[in-house]
């Protein structure tokens, strides 16, 4: 699927995320230290790059400045041991599209991968439309099929970043930053409960259901027969 | 015993009491010199008024003069009284000088000067007070006497000074070695208690005299310091403990787990439902890990870069918000009490929104069934006071104080799930903003949480952006 370049140093943590990423399809190079990614990073064109904060020879966020100095936009995700929270920060100030702290859940470092891999074309858009599913951005409003929906705010903007997203499975934590934009990791059964509200407003008349849950992971909105 | 007493020696005590024996000392040299030279000027004024009075009644009286002189010279038997009467050629009438002493004015008053005695063994040379005025013919009249006695002060004066100042440095020396060695020895003892807590007994403390002198108020403090390290590392220890026990539950589970599933699991499906029933556990350890990091870090004041001004009433309402179908699922009416308008405060909004998502979880966990939660905002002048209030068990008074620390769960917790983390990371949160939180109990009976956040003003958000830029402000 993507072409994709892991710059790691812990052998062990590379194996396990080379693993998965490739068990998703995905082509995954690895390189160990520092200089050896840069190197390669300039070597060849990736749809992104997935690395270490801490690296041998050369700090993860110097490597990844000096791309963005040289004008390389590749779609990078930080990944850090440090605790320090502010290290996010610095860590996107760097250049950095989004930014993982160990230890993380595979499927979350996939989903996060997804999502820079595949970011919504137009943002601007008001009026969207998956399957049976359409929403009014400007007016507010949410239909399913031809029966009006009866949404809170919030839940327009987590079915709208869903259908912004369909197909793509996206994470509690995911879902937490971008449409209740705080930074934290609340219980898992607190986005549970919203994404359940939801579901059961798109589903009252009996419909087939859009949104799934993936174990232990998140959830996914899948697109049905469309109008009917 | 000479190690004792090279010690003494060395010791600071020791010195100061040598320091203040040689200044007592030499206060008392002072002092003796002090009152010697004014007993020699008292005697010596004496001494000139009697020879001013003698020759004044001498001189008015010229006929009798000489018989005054004699007088004079008889009245003491130990020859000590001098006095003569010169004609105008200097040549003497009366008395006993052999000559008018030299350099002496006859003015009236005393001096000292060297002149010539007649005695019964013929003429000496001496010293003598004198005095002498002029006759109206011309002459002179001499009244004089010997210094001897004035000289046997002083010296009586400076023999006692001298003889006594052997004895005096003496005993302030052994005074100031007594004293020496008694500090020493309260010193020994609280040097002894300090050897004791450096080896690891945490739990010894200084000697108290009763004098509540330095040594004393010293000795409390460096107690009270003693109580407080011990107190920071029972803290330690038992949140290590407790680290520790948390850890071990899910682990021991979480192995359990794996061993029967290796030995016991047939299909592929049994075995990946041991992996993701692993996978929760380890989550769980893995989430108190993250959690006891986040407390220590906030506690550290790292964060304070990502602090700027932000709407508490969004934020609160954002939390509660966030929590409603919870409670509504869980049969808890929450209710929020937010005025409208913006309450800008200055802070980290993410943390603050945790701290709150914190508050708010937890009455919401211990709030029964039909029960409520009420969060709050109230504006109080230049402050601002968020409340989580709920009707559950409440808070017994004497656990208040305790539920701000890492681990602990008060009793009627225990049953529920967590890791007593919740409270303790409000804390610290609270405690990076400097904002004061408590807990209190509710009409109801139930747990009041309080935060108090003072209110950004306009002034000092101008502070800022203006001339001097924030030390913390992110480059």
């Amino acid at each position: 699927m993507a072409k994709l370049l892991l710059i790691e140093d812990d052998a062990a943590t590379a194996e396990e995320i080379l693993g998965d990423l490739r068990g998703r399809g995905h082509d995954v190079a690895w390189a160990a230290t520092g200089p050896e990614g840069a190197e390669r990073a300039r070597g060849a064109p990736w749809d992104a790059i997935v690395l270490d904060r801490m690296l041998p020879g050369l700090d993860g966020l110097t490597l990844l400045r000096g791309l963005r100095g040289a004008g390389d936009r590749t779609p990078a995700l930080v990944l850090s041991a440090l605790s320090d929270v502010d290290e996010r920060i610095r860590g996107l100030r760097a250049g950095g599209d989004d930014y993982l702290a160990k230890p993380f859940v595979l499927a979350e470092l996939a989903a996060r991968i997804e999502a820079l891999l595949r970011r919504p074309a137009d943002t601007r858009e008001t009026l969207l439309r998956v399957g049976s599913l359409e929403i009014d951005l400007i007016a507010g409003t949410g239909r399913r099929g031809s029966r009006d929906l009866d949404l809170l705010p919030r839940e327009l903007t987590l079915l709208e970043y869903l259908m912004r997203r369909s197909g793509q499975v996206v994470t509690r934590a995911l879902l937490f930053e971008e449409v209740w934009n705080y930074r934290f990791t609340p219980k898992s059964n607190l986005i549970d409960v919203h994404l359940g509200r939801l579901r059961r407003k798109l589903e009252a008349a009996g419909e087939p259901p859009v949104i799934h849950s993936v174990r232990g992971i998140g959830f996914t909105l899948v697109p049905d027969d469309g109008p009917r | 015993m000479t190690d004792r007493l090279s010690e003494l020696l060395r010791s600071a005590t020791f010195r100061w009491a040598l320091g203040i024996a040689l200044w007592s000392a030499l206060l008392a040299l002072v002092m003796f010199g002090f009152v010697y030279w004014q007993t020699a000027a008292f005697l010596r004024e004496e001494l000139a008024e009697t020879l001013r009075l003698e020759v004044r009644a001498a001189a008015e009286d010229p006929a009798g003069a000489t018989g005054r002189v004699e007088t004079w010279i008889a009245m003491d038997r130990h020859a000590t009284h001098y006095g003569g009467v010169f004609g105008r050629d200097g040549v003497r009438r009366a008395g006993n000088l052999v000559a008018r002493p030299a350099g002496l004015a006859d003015d009236g008053d005393a001096a000292r000067v060297g002149a010539t005695i007649e005695t019964a063994d013929g003429p000496i040379a001496d010293e003598i007070w004198a005095t002498a005025l002029a006759l109206p013919d011309g002459g002179t009249v001499v009244i004089g006497h010997d210094t001897d006695e004035i000289d046997r002060v002083r010296t009586t004066t400076l023999r006692a000074m001298s003889l006594g100042l052997v004895p005096a440095l003496l005993l302030s020396g052994l005074g100031g070695l007594v004293l020496a060695s008694r500090a020493r020895r309260r010193l020994a003892a609280t040097e002894a208690a300090l050897a004791e807590v450096r080896r690891g007994d945490l739990r010894r403390r200084l000697p108290v005299g009763t004098r509540d002198d330095e040594f004393d108020r010293l000795a409390r403090d460096v107690n009270r310091m003693l109580d407080e390290i011990e107190r920071l590392l029972e803290e330690v220890r038992s949140v290590g403990d407790a680290v520790a026990h948390d850890l071990r539950t899910p682990l021991t589970r979480l192995r359990a787990r794996l061993e029967r599933s290796r030995e016991q699991a047939t299909t592929v499906e049994e075995l990946r439902d041991a992996i993701d029933q692993g996978l929760a556990w380890i989550d769980q350890t893995l989430a108190m890990v993250t959690a006891v990091l986040r407390i220590g870090e906030i506690e550290h004041g790292r964060r304070a870069a990502g602090f700027s001004a932000f709407d508490l009433a969004t934020v609160v309402r954002e939390a509660a918000e966030l929590f409603a179908p919870l409670a509504e699922d869980g049969g808890v009416s929450l209710g929020v009490a937010v005025a409208p308008g913006p309450v800008p405060v200055r802070g980290d909004r993410d943390l603050v929104f945790e701290a709150l998502a914190n508050l708010i979880d937890n009455a919401v966990k211990f709030t029964p069934p039909g029960g409520g939660v009420r969060v709050g905002l109230a504006e109080t002048g230049r402050f601002a006071l968020v409340s989580v209030e709920d009707t559950g068990p409440g808070i017994p008074l004497p656990e208040r104080a305790r539920v701000f620390r890492r681990f602990y769960r008060a009793e009627p917790a225990r049953p529920t799930p967590g890791n007593g983390l919740g409270l303790g990371l409000v804390a610290a949160i609270a405690g990076l903003h400097g904002f004061p939180v408590e807990v209190g109990e509710a009409d109801g009976g139930g747990a009041r949480f309080t935060m108090l956040c003072p209110r950004e003003t306009e002034r000092g958000a101008d502070r800022r952006a203006g001339r001097a830029p924030e030390r913390n402000a992110a480059p």
